[in-house]
């Protein structure tokens, strides 16, 4: 398997040269960076390329979110996750596709260009990230940022065979981030390694300045001996099944101890994920209205036109449809019975995963509940896939970190099951996914590449 | 939801819908707010709403221009974004 130091390159363009021919089939990235050049700083992350999602900011580089509204929108400036990686010697390849702002399950709600799987290029690469684990899985870039907001990291991650860690919410500044879902989303990290996750977690890591609810970290105890699984018919394919109980064997046979719990709150997160998310949504995309960046309306007579037909042509079906429930879960007189009651759900579904946390020192659960699908798949439309989110919304509700971990290939396409932690545990979460890759080592993709 | 209440919604949203795509969008607006129902099954008489995943403390900082901000006194970069401007102004329809 490739390490991190056998990514560092001294001939840049020569190795982005070999990306841009290896992406072909796979339309992981939106845009290339043509003048990313190596870097004279010393350590781990120097000259080492990664990708960064397109609705994280990058200074010069388009930023699109897969989005006709923003498909002209070049950034003034770097997120701060992007700075820091930039000042640990890093150099930004490009930006990878996603579904339009964040807002899917597949990247197949991206406006500007199709993503494949690369384990099966019929197959889709999860979403929201997906542009960025498909880099990943292909052996482009040892790593990528990403965000989450109800599984949009972890979900690919799976779907393409690599690590995903949604870390704990305020821990990874925001700042560049393009809005979505304010209380939920996450910037994370899509990786090859545990090792990779790790050094990138440390360096974009902290509290900024520029992101009022960014947070110092404070290690929990990297120390893990129980590990909760859910018990019952959790509704899963069976390859995903199979792949839960050799996690679980797995983990036995390294004397862990495996307790089974129920978490009854999952049932009732998705409706109270989405009223939550389609109304913060529906605050933060009032800014796109034509009128200082973005799409902006050929035939618009007035004002009030401007701004509405901007909005029509330059947002897709699956963001009108959100912005429209986000609207109308915050009118007036429906506060309480939609976005009051999602919130107090919110609640209990912390107070769930606290009462676990007191008897487990992890959660394991599926990402998803079936493996990649197919493009186009007709038995997984777009209300099919929210439901399916079932496992990882809880984590941004909680606002706890999760980690989506390769666990087998079934049938030719890999599975990934969440290791999910209380807040700050991101070190535990990390060891014990080093743990599980001694007894079932990542498989790489076919074809992923190897030249540097 | 009911075509009517859709366009209510839609104007609020400043969202301009064709025709053709109201039925559509009612539909999936309709869908998932059937969905939404499913949360009154909870009893949530104890439970205080949580409005944010973890907040340690309000941060704050002074209220001065930010020196590391490279957008002080650089107003160009921002307003070249806008799809239209003349002069430092951006340009819009008339409004009167």
């Amino acid at each position: 398997m490739k390490k991190i130091k056998d990514y560092q390159s001294k001939d840049v363009q020569s190795y982005l040269s070999q990306v841009k021919d290896n992406d072909k089939d796979i339309g992981a990235f939106l845009e290339f960076n043509d003048s990313a050049e190596a870097s004279d700083i010393e350590g781990t992350l120097s000259s080492v390329p990664f990708g960064v999602k397109d609705n994280i900011a990058v200074e010069g580089m388009h930023l699109t979110c897969g989005s006709k509204m923003l498909e002209n929108f070049v950034s003034p400036y770097d997120a701060t996750a992007v700075k820091k990686l930039k000042e640990a010697g890093a150099i930004c390849l490009g930006k990878t596709n996603l579904d339009e702002f964040g807002m899917g399950s597949s990247t197949d709600n991206s406006a500007l260009g199709v993503t494949n799987n690369p384990w099966d290029t019929s197959r889709v690469c999860g979403g929201s990230s997906g542009g960025s684990a498909a880099a990943v899985a292909a052996g482009m870039v040892p790593f990528a940022l990403g965000t989450d907001t109800g599984g949009s990291i972890r979900q690919p991650a799976s779907f393409c065979g690599v690590y995903g860690l949604k870390p704990t919410y305020g821990v990874v500044s925001r700042f560049g981030l393009v809005a979505y879902a304010s209380s939920l989303e996450v910037c994370g990290i899509l990786a090859d390694s545990v090792d990779t996750t790790r050094t990138v977690f440390e360096t974009i890591k902290g509290k900024d300045v520029n992101d009022q609810t960014s947070i110092d970290h404070i290690p929990a105890s990297p120390e893990a001996k129980t590990i909760a699984v859910l018990s019952g018919d959790l509704g899963l394919s069976p390859e995903v099944e199979a792949a839960y109980k050799k996690a679980a064997e797995a983990y036995k046979e390294k004397g862990f101890s495996i307790i089974e719990t129920t978490l009854p709150m999952l049932d009732y997160g998705i409706a109270a994920y989405y009223t939550i998310a389609m109304g913060e949504a529906s605050a933060n995309l009032a800014r796109y209205n034509g009128v200082r960046y973005g799409h902006r309306s050929k035939d618009a007579s007035n004002f009030e036109d401007l701004v509405q037909k901007s909005r029509d042509e330059g947002f897709g079906d699956e963001v009108k449809l959100r912005i429209l429930l986000g609207t109308y879960v915050l009118r007036s007189g429906f506060q309480d019975q939609y976005y009051t009651r999602a919130q107090k759900i919110r609640t209990a579904v912390r107070n769930e995963f606290d009462s676990v946390f007191e008897k487990a020192d992890l959660i394991m659960l599926p990402a998803f509940p079936t493996q990649a699908f197919v493009h186009g798949d007709s038995s997984l439309d777009q209300f099919q896939q929210k439901l399916a989110d079932k496992f990882t919304v809880a984590a941004n509700l909680a606002g706890v970190p999760s980690m989506s971990v390769p666990v087998s290939v079934e049938n030719g396409l890999p599975v990934g099951m969440q290791l999910m932690g209380p807040v700050f545990s991101e070190e535990r979460i990390f060891r014990a996914a080093e743990v599980l890759a001694e007894v079932l080592p990542p498989a790489a993709c076919p074809g992923k590449m190897e030249v540097c | 939801m009911k075509t009517e209440e859709l366009l209510i919604t839609a104007a609020q949203a400043q969202l301009a819908l064709p025709a053709e795509e109201e039925g559509r969008l009612a539909a999936a607006v309709t869908e998932m707010l059937d969905y939404f129902a499913k949360m009154s099954e909870v009893d949530v008489e104890n439970l205080e709403p949580t409005t944010h995943a973890l907040i340690r403390d309000n941060a704050l900082r002074a209220d001065n221009s930010n020196p590391n901000n490279k957008f002080n006194n650089n107003q160009e970069a921002l307003i070249e974004r806008a799809p239209e401007s003349n002069n430092n102004f951006i340009i819009i329809p008339n409004v009167l």
